[in-house]
């Protein structure tokens, strides 16, 4: 995986563009802005996103953004396939969208984690990988402000990206069965973050009692692409004590650190 | 308690509406009825909302008892059917007394059986379905003991009432989309990453149902030597997935992505099955051979409309059946009780 710079603007679109509307089964459309996860792509996705639905026609059923592209769904017997390409051609158009800055993140997360032992079974051979002593990459995992990317898989599971490129090791050849919700799940220089238990070829090296997925509440996804994110390291009596609802009630003007006391 | 009691379930039983939408941008599959079209089915022999909630059953049903007077119905694939032992036809409304025994055994042509009630089962809500989706511990997780609540019938329903005021049971006839082994599909964005040789032979060659299937997806057999590896690897950058995506795992067979799949993944996917073709699809018995044919997108429009169309007629497609089901079901045969439909239902199975 290549590590991309920052770029001139000028240059971003013959880079990764154009975009690319393709029919995605009857019902869809699918705006590509690249193939490879790369933050300014993604950065596109959501601009682009977010500028849609402002303006979403009637018809649109949903929007789902993911680390390259955006799939449309929509009905087409309530809106024809090509009155909403006409629209999608001409709102793609309007800007150079791999030029959109980043929009400032909606919300800052500080998550408790409890990294290695029982909770973060893969944290030795991570470190492995690494060439790392485990205490180093706890170190470097929970320096690094990452970014919701998407969310996906199942339900309410963050992609976070991006780690920097000593973290780009390939993920297991072998399936764990099942990690629980809250895993902290590394391998290809991104953290992936499941709310439910899940089976995963990602190496687990911590955990957070936090739980993105609340069903049964009014927000029940926690987290969105464009929000930022950190994990904590604490002791274990911390990760025993945590209580969502305190830890939301700590959340103000859109910073979510909780509770934190140290 | 009234409603209906489970005294044994297959483990692959759910229960199922019409899903939730808006949210798989958060990762959570829309869930919902496999065949659409069966659950409408049903919702029109009990004068249903569209929205009621059934019980799925996936090849296999079970045992249940009546806790209070209730009028049900099947449809989707015709299973074993009895009521204290004594068969029953799919497809048609009939009554249970409290304590009654109903049991649904194998699938016979399908694989996905229904079982309806009128005023639909009830369970926690959860956004904005009652739709089962274990792997994330929404809705009911149907098991052995529990007594499945009923709902309130909707509002002037006559569901057939005859001239003397007494509830007629409706039946409907048995669509034909059963015995389909052809089923129509769209290019995926990704069909780019195959080569030409590839896309051809998706497209011409004959695929059997393989067992390994639930409500996520159905795995195609490929022999040894004929799969359809993408040209750039295995992964491609994670991105949505779309019912009916057929997508091609590491070993190059493919996958028909179905209600409950991951709203995104890795893998490439080389077709879309029609909307109008999926729930048909979904019936095809493991070990049945398949095949797929390329439309255009305007075809897959207007398949889709007519296939809207033809839902929307069930309500009137319901016709009484003979009037005294239960004197009667001693004396009759499957077939002749489908022979007692009037026969000018209309026939709309036109493709």
């Amino acid at each position: 995986m290549r590590d991309y710079a920052p770029m001139e603007t000028g240059l971003t679109a013959q880079k990764f563009g154009p975009p690319q509307v393709s029919v995605a089964g009857d019902m869809g459309l699918l705006v590509g802005f690249g193939v490879r996860y790369d933050p300014v792509v993604n950065a596109a996705v959501l601009a682009f996103d977010r500028a849609f639905c402002r303006a979403s026609p009637a018809g649109v059923i949903e929007t789902v953004p993911t680390f390259c592209s955006l799939l449309v769904r929509f009905d087409p017997l309530v809106l024809p396939f090509s009155r909403l390409e006409t629209q999608i051609e001409a709102l793609l158009a309007q800007e150079d969208w791999y030029a959109a800055p980043p929009e400032s993140p909606a919300r800052r997360w500080v998550l408790p984690t409890v990294y290695g032992g029982a909770r973060g079974p893969d944290l030795g051979r991570v470190a492995d990988l690494m060439g790392l002593r485990e205490d180093q990459v706890i170190d470097g995992h929970s320096a690094v402000t990452l970014r919701v990317a998407m969310l996906g898989f199942s339900p309410g599971l963050a992609y976070l990206g991006q780690l920097p490129e000593v973290w780009g090791f390939a993920r297991k050849t072998r399936l764990s069965p099942e990690v629980p919700a809250g895993a902290v799940l590394v391998a290809v220089r991104q953290t992936v973050l499941p709310a439910t238990p899940i089976p995963t070829g990602w190496y687990m090296i911590g955990q957070t009692p936090f739980r993105a997925f609340q069903p049964r509440h009014k927000v029940p996804f926690l987290l969105a692409p464009g929000d930022e994110l950190r994990f904590e390291p604490v002791a274990q009596s911390r990760f025993n004590a945590f209580d969502q609802a305190t830890f939301l009630s700590g959340a103000k003007d859109g910073d979510v650190e909780g509770n934190s006391g140290g | 308690m009234s409603g209906l009691e489970i005294l044994s379930i297959a483990p692959n039983a759910t229960v199922q509406d019409q899903g939730r939408v808006g949210y798989l941008r958060y990762g959570l599959c829309g869930g919902g009825a496999i065949d659409g079209y069966a659950l409408a089915e049903g919702q029109a022999l009990l004068g249903n909302r569209p929205d009621d909630a059934a019980l799925e059953f996936a090849g296999f049903g079970g045992r249940f008892r009546a806790r209070s007077a209730l009028w049900l119905a099947c449809s989707g694939a015709e299973m074993t059917l009895a009521v204290n032992g004594a068969p029953r036809p799919w497809r048609q409304g009939f009554p249970l007394s409290a304590g009654d025994e109903l049991t649904i055994g194998a699938a016979k042509n399908g694989v996905f059986g229904y079982l309806h009630v009128a005023g639909g089962f009830l369970g926690e809500v959860v956004l904005g379905s009652r739709a089962t989706l274990l792997r994330a511990g929404l809705g009911t997780i149907l098991r052995e003991g529990m007594v499945l609540p009923v709902g309130a019938r909707a509002a002037g329903v006559d569901s057939g009432a005859d001239s003397q005021g007494d509830i007629v049971p409706l039946g409907l006839r048995a669509p034909d989309y059963f015995a389909r082994r052809r089923f129509r599909v769209l290019w995926a964005p990704q069909s780019r990453l195959f080569s030409p040789e590839v896309q051809a032979r998706i497209l011409a060659q004959a695929f059997t149902v393989s067992s390994a299937r639930d409500r996520m997806g159905m795995r195609l057999d490929v022999s040894p030597g004929a799969g359809l590896q993408a040209e750039d690897g295995l992964t491609v950058a994670s991105d949505a997935t779309n019912l009916g995506d057929v997508q091609i795992t590491g070993d190059g067979a493919p996958v028909v992505l179905l209600a409950d799949r991951g709203p995104s993944g890795g893998y490439p996917r080389l077709l879309t099955v029609i909307s109008a073709d999926l729930g048909a699809l979904a019936q095809v018995p493991s070990g049945e051979t398949i095949g797929f044919d390329l439309v255009s997108r305007a075809e897959a429009v207007d398949e889709l409309a007519k296939f809207r169309r033809k839902i929307s007629a069930l309500p009137g497609m319901a016709q009484p059946v003979v009037k005294d089901l239960r004197a009667l079901t001693d004396l009759l045969a499957h077939n002749l009780i489908d022979g007692a439909i009037r026969g000018d239902e209309g026939d709309d199975d036109d493709d």
